[in-house]
This record gives C-alpha cells, sequence and structure tokens, in this order.
C-alpha cells in the first residue's frame, strides 16, 4: 500500500538578478525592474513510499534532495504536481537551529513537540526520556543560546523520535553527536523499522543508504534517474561521480 | 489528505512502538492531522512561552507590561488635565484610551513579527501557521484583561460601577479591537516575511496613529467634519465607543456599531485573504 506518492512534482526558485527584500529596496527600485533567473529544482518527479519501508534518496548536493524533502512534508508547496499522503509524517530536518533561545530545553521540548502533534500530557510523560536519550538531563533549566549545536541536534533527535507515528523523514540521518550518540540512533531507528514504521532518508552516503534502507532513488538535475535496490542505486551514484583526478 | 483506511494497520505498528519505548500510544486520528488535543497543546504551550520569554516567567515582570501604559498615563495627565481642565472625565477618558491603544500598538507589533520569530516550528512540522499569528497577541491580550478587571474594580469603589450591559458592550469592543489585530497581523505577518523593513514602517504608522486617534484628546476638540476620517482609523471608534459605556455611560447608536462590526469584518477579511495568499510559501521567505 502507498504512504506517500509523489506525482509529477516540479519545484523551482526565482532567483532575482538583485535581492530586495524591504519596502525601501522595493520603492527605489520601481524605475529599475530586476531580471529574474529561474533555478529548476525538481523537474516532474515521481515514486511512491509503500508502507513499511524504508526509502533512501541519493544524489549529489544541489540536486533538490533537500526541497524534495520539505515538499514531502508539507513544508514547500510544488509549482505543479501534487504529493498524496496517507499517513502522518514527522520531519526531522535542520536540527541544530529552530529552537527558541530564550527558553530551556524542557520547554522547548514542549513547543517543538506539541507543533509535531503531542499531547502535553504526552510530552509530560516522556520529558525525562527525551532528556535522557539526548544526554541533556543536567542541563535541562538550561536556555538554548547557550547550547552548543551538538546539543541542539542531540535534543532535536530526540524529541523528533519520541514524536514519530506514523512516517519518519530525516535528512542526513546520523550526521550529528558522538560515536554513542550515533549508535543509539541507530538502535532507535532499528527499533522504529522493526515497530513497521515507513522511512524516508536522504543521504549521499553509500553505507547509510546500504545500511539502511529497503529501496533507493537516484535524484540527479531534478529528476528520478533510477529507481530500486540500494546497491545498484549506490553503483548508479559513485560511476555518475565526476573521478578524482 | 486523511485516509481512514489505515487507521488500524497504523495503529498496530504504533503501538507496538510504544510498548517498545514503555509508553503509550501517541493520540491522533487516522491519516495523520493531529488531534485538537495536540492543537489545544500547542496554543497553551505558545502562549505560556511567550508570556515566559516577555516577563521571564514572574508576576513581577508583568508589572513591566502594566507600567508602561501607567506611566504613560501619569505623565500626560500631568500635562493634558490642565489643558483640558473643563472636561471633568478627562483622566478616565485617557487611561481608557491609553490601555486600548497600548493593546492595539502592541498587539499589532508582535503580531507582524509572529512569523518571522516562530517561523521555526513552521519547518519542523506541518502546522497551521495562523496559530502562531493569533496566540502572538496573547500577551497584548493577558495586560488588556487585566487592565480591564482593575478599571472596572475602580468604577466600583468609587461608587460609578457601570451596569452589565455596559460591561457587556465594553467587552464586545474589546473583542472587536482583538479581531481587527488579529486581521491586521494576518496581513502582516506574512508581507513581514518578503518586506523585512515592514516593521519600520509599521512602528511609524503607530506614532502616527497614536495621535489620529483619540488618546490623548477629547475628539471632540476637532471640527465635526474631520471626525468621519478619524473613525475611519479602527482604534478610534473602540476607545470611542469604550469610552462612552464606561465613562460618559451612554451606548453608541446601533448604526454606530454596525459600522464598528463591519469595520472589523473587513479588517479580518482583508488579512485572511493576504494571509491564504502568502502564508503556503511562507516558509520559504524564512
Amino acid at each position: 500500500m502507498t504512504v506517500i506518492e509523489v506525482s509529477h512534482v516540479s519545484k523551482s526558485f526565482r532567483i532575482p538578478s538583485v535581492r530586495r527584500n524591504t519596502v525601501r529596496e522595493h520603492v527605489l527600485g520601481v524605475l529599475d525592474p530586476r531580471q529574474f533567473r529561474e533555478l529548476k529544482v525538481l523537474e516532474d518527479v515521481s515514486f511512491e513510499v509503500r508502507a513499511g519501508e524504508a526509502l533512501g534518496i541519493m544524489g549529489r548536493n544541489g540536486c533538490g534532495k533537500s526541497t524534495l524533502l520539505k515538499i514531502l512534508c508539507g513544508i514547500y508547496l510544488p509549482d505543479r504536481g501534487r504529493v498524496t499522503t496517507r499517513a502522518a509524517i514527522t520531519p526531522i530536518l535542520e536540527l541544530g537551529v529552530g529552537w527558541n533561545p530564550e527558553l530551556d530545553a524542557v520547554d522547548n521540548v514542549c513547543l517543538i513537540g506539541a507543533a509535531m502533534g503531542l499531547t502535553l500530557p504526552e510530552i509530560r510523560r516522556r520529558m525525562d526520556e527525551i532528556l535522557a536519550f539526548a544526554e541533556l538531563e543536567p542541563f535541562a533549566n538550561l536556555h538554548l543560546k547557550h547550547y552548543s549545536s551538538g546539543m541542539a541536534s542531540r535534543l532535536g533527535y530526540s524529541v523528533a523520535f519520541a514524536a514519530v507515528r506514523e512516517v519518519l523523514v530525516l535528512d542526513e540521518i546520523f550526521a550529528v553527536g558522538d560515536a554513542g550518540f550515533r549508535a543509539k540512533c541507530e538502535e532507535r531507528y532499528r527499533a522504529l523499522r522493526a515497530a513497521g514504521h515507513t522511512v524516508v532518508l536522504v543521504s549521499h552516503a553509500p553505507p547509510v543508504i546500504e545500511g539502511f534502507c529497503s529501496r533507493a532513488v537516484l535524484l540527479e538535475n531534478g529528476g528520478v534517474e533510477l529507481s530500486g535496490s540500494p546497491g545498484d542505486v549506490i553503483r548508479a551514484y559513485l560511476s555518475g561521480l565526476t573521478p578524482v583526478s | 489528505m486523511t485516509i481512514a483506511s489505515i487507521e488500524t494497520e497504523r495503529g498496530s505498528a504504533a503501538d507496538r512502538l510504544h510498548a517498545d519505548a514503555g509508553a503509550a500510544p501517541a493520540a491522533g486520528p487516522a491519516g495523520g492531522e493531529p488531534g485538537w488535543r495536540a492543537r489545544a497543546g500547542l496554543v497553551w504551550t505558545l502562549v505560556r512561552t511567550d508570556f515566559k520569554v516577555r516577563y521571564h516567567g514572574t508576576l513581577g515582570g508583568f508589572v513591566w507590561a502594566l507600567a508602561k501604559p501607567l506611566i504613560m498615563f501619569v505623565l500626560l495627565m500631568g500635562v493634558f488635565s490642565f489643558l483640558f481642565a473643563s472636561n471633568p472625565t478627562y483622566k478616565l477618558d485617557l487611561i481608557v484610551g491609553l490601555f486600548l491603544w497600548d493593546f492595539f500598538a502592541e498587539g499589532t507589533r508582535s503580531g507582524l513579527g509572529a512569523l518571522h520569530v516562530k517561523g521555526f516550528l513552521l519547518t519542523k512540522a506541518r502546522l497551521p501557521a495562523w496559530i502562531l499569528v493569533v496566540t502572538a497577541i496573547s500577551n497584548a491580550a493577558i495586560t488588556l484583561t487585566v487592565f480591564s478587571v482593575s478599571i472596572v474594580v475602580f468604577l466600583a469603589v468609587t461608587g460609578h460601577a457601570p451596569p452589565i450591559a455596559s460591561l457587556a458592550l465594553f467587552v464586545l469592543y474589546a473583542i472587536a479591537l482583538a479581531v481587527i489585530v488579529v486581521g491586521m497581523s494576518l496581513g502582516s505577518s506574512v508581507l513581514f516575511l518578503r518586506y523585512r523593513d515592514l516593521n519600520q514602517v509599521w512602528d511609524l504608522l503607530i506614532q502616527a496613529g497614536f495621535f489620529l486617534a483619540p488618546v490623548i484628546y477629547p475628539i471632540s476638540i476637532l471640527p465635526e467634519k474631520f471626525h468621519f476620517y478619524l473613525y475611519l482609523w479602527p482604534p478610534t471608534p473602540v476607545i470611542e465607543f469604550a469610552r462612552d459605556v464606561l465613562v460618559r455611560g451612554v451606548v453608541p447608536t446601533a448604526t454606530a456599531h454596525l459600522c464598528l462590526a463591519g469595520v472589523a469584518a473587513l479588517t479580518m477579511a482583508a488579512g485572511v485573504v493576504i494571509f491564504r495568499a502568502l502564508s503556503p510559501r511562507a516558509a520559504e521567505y524564512l
């Protein structure tokens, strides 16, 4: 059964020759129209995610992986095409950023957890577990502005792992923390998979695609180049890379 | 999009997972959108953390919120009560005007910045962006509520307790003002993401608007023919009507009420139209 269906999705960004993002610049620039360059990020992308599978999306930097994930999660709108989702998606994107620096970890967990769809009793019940997983119990009452980026990322993983209801969407999985924390994340990931959760994850690291995915898609020049087993996709990906001379 | 048929399958998967984690299954309807309890929790958390950040979570900090209009009141009263000595209710008019104005100014300011400040939540999860805008005015609303209760208590203690009907009308005016503030905030919050100096523009408008609304002067000192234009600035009718029912003990006409309702509805409609047009791409401008 299909949980996410991506059909003919295109997305481009209009890049102005001069950036104007104030009223003043717009007013002063009335007589000086700007040129726009169309940056096509995704072009007619179609694929589907089936229930219970772990789909890996591979591709080089700038091939549109992160944009595609944001469209999957409903954060960006596609220009054309549509994404049909039949399950709740929990994204883990841009982990280091996105906290209220003036609040402590407990309040931030409440905020992000509630935004991700947890109820307050659920958050309160799992607060200790979330802080323990992130190894941040001693810093529970420290404002996020005093956190290192690694600490903030660990907290991000921890909240999102606790908030997963159906589908987990991950951008560059396990890219944070020390070896010990990564091992914990992997363990949690495998527990989620064993419990039947669907996963979509993006990476350009072959070991990640090989080790964590049941199927993979190669994204190139904004389109789906290949869809198949992780091994096939990794081979195609590696052969497409420019050899280092 | 939600399809109920997958509920059973998902339910079992989630149950097993949470059994592993030693916690109860997540609540939520089929197919994904979090239930109302999660949304209510989000609203409460936004209001609570806003209050905490603004006032360091203490009642002592909250005193500052009341202090600002109060100090303005003392200063302005010191100067202008001589100028308007012939007006016996000037002081009460002034304080009612100041607090309503303060709600308008503070509310629209924080509403304008709402998506900019809390936009990080939009990149974490799919959630209705309007919740962020509406909850952003909660601090201003709390201040106005505390003030309203205080002024009514004061009026009662000094033997001028307004009748219940007048109080009910005052509550309606405050709601109309809140609707206006939310409408303006919906529009300005998405525009601010594209025009990053809109807050400066808005500050100028607020500064000019303070004198356009009859906050520190009685509207009667201006020629009648200008009144219509003053009433076009939404805070004006709210402030004047509130003074009518609380201080002067008169009730504005039905037509006046209809006009206020119309202004509130129009502001809200304009805000909703702008918001619906621009908010789907808000995340791209964060």
